[in-house]
């Protein structure tokens, strides 16, 4: 076990932790800043497995994460949102910490690789997954108010 | 069936499994071996063709009769929910209202619609290279296009999705894995099997014989088989209503 | 030692399991599911498997949630039409 698998281990078991206890009770609103929680944890680190394993390829699950784990999220917000209407969610503090610890993430497992094709599929997904989790963290805060019925 | 004897057959088939499943534990081979007998076959011969994914070559070379099942599975399931969700005699349709999405949500779903279409395409011409394939990278082309739905309304997805062109690709994409395999049998091999096209140099878009072609019908076939099959469940949800007093 | 990030995995996985299961409402249960989806896919991933990984990402992440909520909608739309129109 080398030291990314180490940070990739902690950072899984402390943060899909504090997700599942967040998903499983609570009020709609917390159950859902949980579940967008999820992504900005096991990105970066799939991303850290990746680099754990020496298996380049496996970056293309984080990027597939970091791309389809907001659409999720959006997904949850917009046909829930009659419900979310009642109590708005404000969680800014946990999602500019989620979106320090992936750019901290993307950076070191940047600096790993050296500058090639793959730091660009890096910088692609670090960048996917913080605007993804800024987004969908705005979309859980009233993003869908205005739709009804559709 | 009286409740205790529910649970007396319950009881039953529990013990049978657990003494059962207890067995085949007994028989393991121990946790994270790095040998298995049919692994080291397989990753020889994929390497034999020049397919640089040993899973691609199961799926596509090695075992392409199962993953001509499980494409007809998905293919069945989709005709099935097509027919049970179409629109009754006793049912209309109501257009959706048009909503109001926030910018920022809006802009998002924008930009991030085509880098999904051109990450789902990446998977699957990448299938025999790296992990991924014509399953992975459908599902995720599909879903890039409902990016429309949560980032507009449903009538901008229905402008770009013509249901009916992707109802034929959907087909088009299980015939052609199909005409695939049967080349093999005019070719005077047998069906499905890899003799056909030159393997190719290693680890390059167009090595693996017919692999990629196969792949390529089946990321065909599952994306306009999840669009068609979200399209049902759209309608159902949004657009189609029950008439009062039914 | 070199096993413990399987081992952690794998006791998610089944935590999370648990959870789907103890929670009752579905659109809370959907919510849940999205998460095991995804400790699923970590599971595939740290046990060398990152094809059926990516399968799982795929389906888990957007689709499943997807088709879930729009049948949750569709259910309950369909008890207010016939509310309606039982008191009209």
């Amino acid at each position: 076990m080398n030291a990314w698998i180490l940070a990739a281990t902690i950072l899984l078991g402390a943060g899909l932790t504090a997700a599942l206890w967040g998903v499983a009770s609570g009020p709609l609103s917390r159950r859902m800043v949980a579940q967008n929680l999820t992504t900005a944890v096991a990105c970066p680190s799939l991303l850290l497995l990746a680099q754990g394993y020496h298996r380049p390829s496996y970056v293309d699950l984080a990027l597939l994460l970091a791309l389809l784990g907001p659409v999720g999220t959006l997904v949850f917000a917009r046909l829930l949102a009659d419900e979310l209407a009642v109590a708005t969610p404000a969680a800014w503090g946990l999602t500019w910490t989620a979106a320090g610890v992936s750019a901290a993430v993307v950076v070191a497992v940047c600096a790993a690789t050296g500058p090639s094709r793959a730091m660009v599929k890096l910088l692609v997904t670090g960048v996917l997954l913080i605007g993804g989790n800024l987004v969908a963290s705005r979309a859980l805060q009233g993003g869908f108010r205005q739709v009804r019925g559709g | 069936m009286s409740r205790r004897l529910r649970l007396a057959v319950l009881a039953v088939g529990g013990t049978g499994l657990a003494a059962l499943l207890v067995l085949a534990c007994l028989d393991l081979p121990s946790f994270g071996g790095r040998w298995h007998p049919y692994g080291e076959a397989a990753v020889r011969a994929s390497l034999d063709r020049h397919t640089a994914n040993t899973v691609a070559f199961v799926n596509f070379d090695l075992r392409a009769h199962d993953t001509l099942g499980e494409m007809s599975i998905l293919f069945a399931a989709v005709v099935g929910c097509v027919v049970l969700l179409r629109q009754a005699r006793d049912e209309h349709r109501e257009p959706p209202q048009p909503s109001d999405v926030a910018p920022p949500v809006r802009r998002y779903a924008l930009l991030v619609l085509p880098v999904a279409l051109v990450v789902g395409l990446y998977v699957v011409a990448h299938g025999q290279l790296s992990p991924g394939g014509g399953f992975q990278g459908g599902v995720v082309a599909a879903t890039a296009l409902h990016l429309l739905y949560l980032g507009a309304d449903y009538r901008a997805l229905e402008r770009v999705r013509p249901i009916g062109t992707y109802e034929v690709t959907d087909a088009l994409g299980t015939c052609a894995y199909l005409v695939v395999g049967l080349a093999g049998v005019l070719a005077g091999t047998a069906f499905l099997a890899n003799t056909l096209l030159p393997y190719g140099t290693f680890n390059t878009l167009s090595s693996g014989g017919t692999v990629p072609l196969l792949n390529a019908a089946i990321g065909m076939e599952v994306t306009s088989a999840v669009v068609v099959l979200l399209a049902r469940f759209l309608d159902q949800a949004v657009e189609i209503e029950e008439e009062q007093g039914s | 030692m070199a096993d413990a990030v399987i081992v952690v995995v794998l006791l998610l996985v089944a935590a999370t399991a648990t959870a789907a299961v103890a929670t009752r409402d579905p659109s809370r249960q959907a919510l849940v599911l999205s998460l095991q989806g995804v400790v699923l896919a970590v599971l595939f991933t740290v046990l060398q498997a990152p094809d059926v990984a990516l399968s799982q990402l795929a389906v888990g992440s957007a689709l499943t949630p997807l088709l879930i909520m729009l049948s949750v909608r569709k259910v309950r739309r369909r008890a207010r039409t016939t509310d309606e129109g039982g008191d009209g």
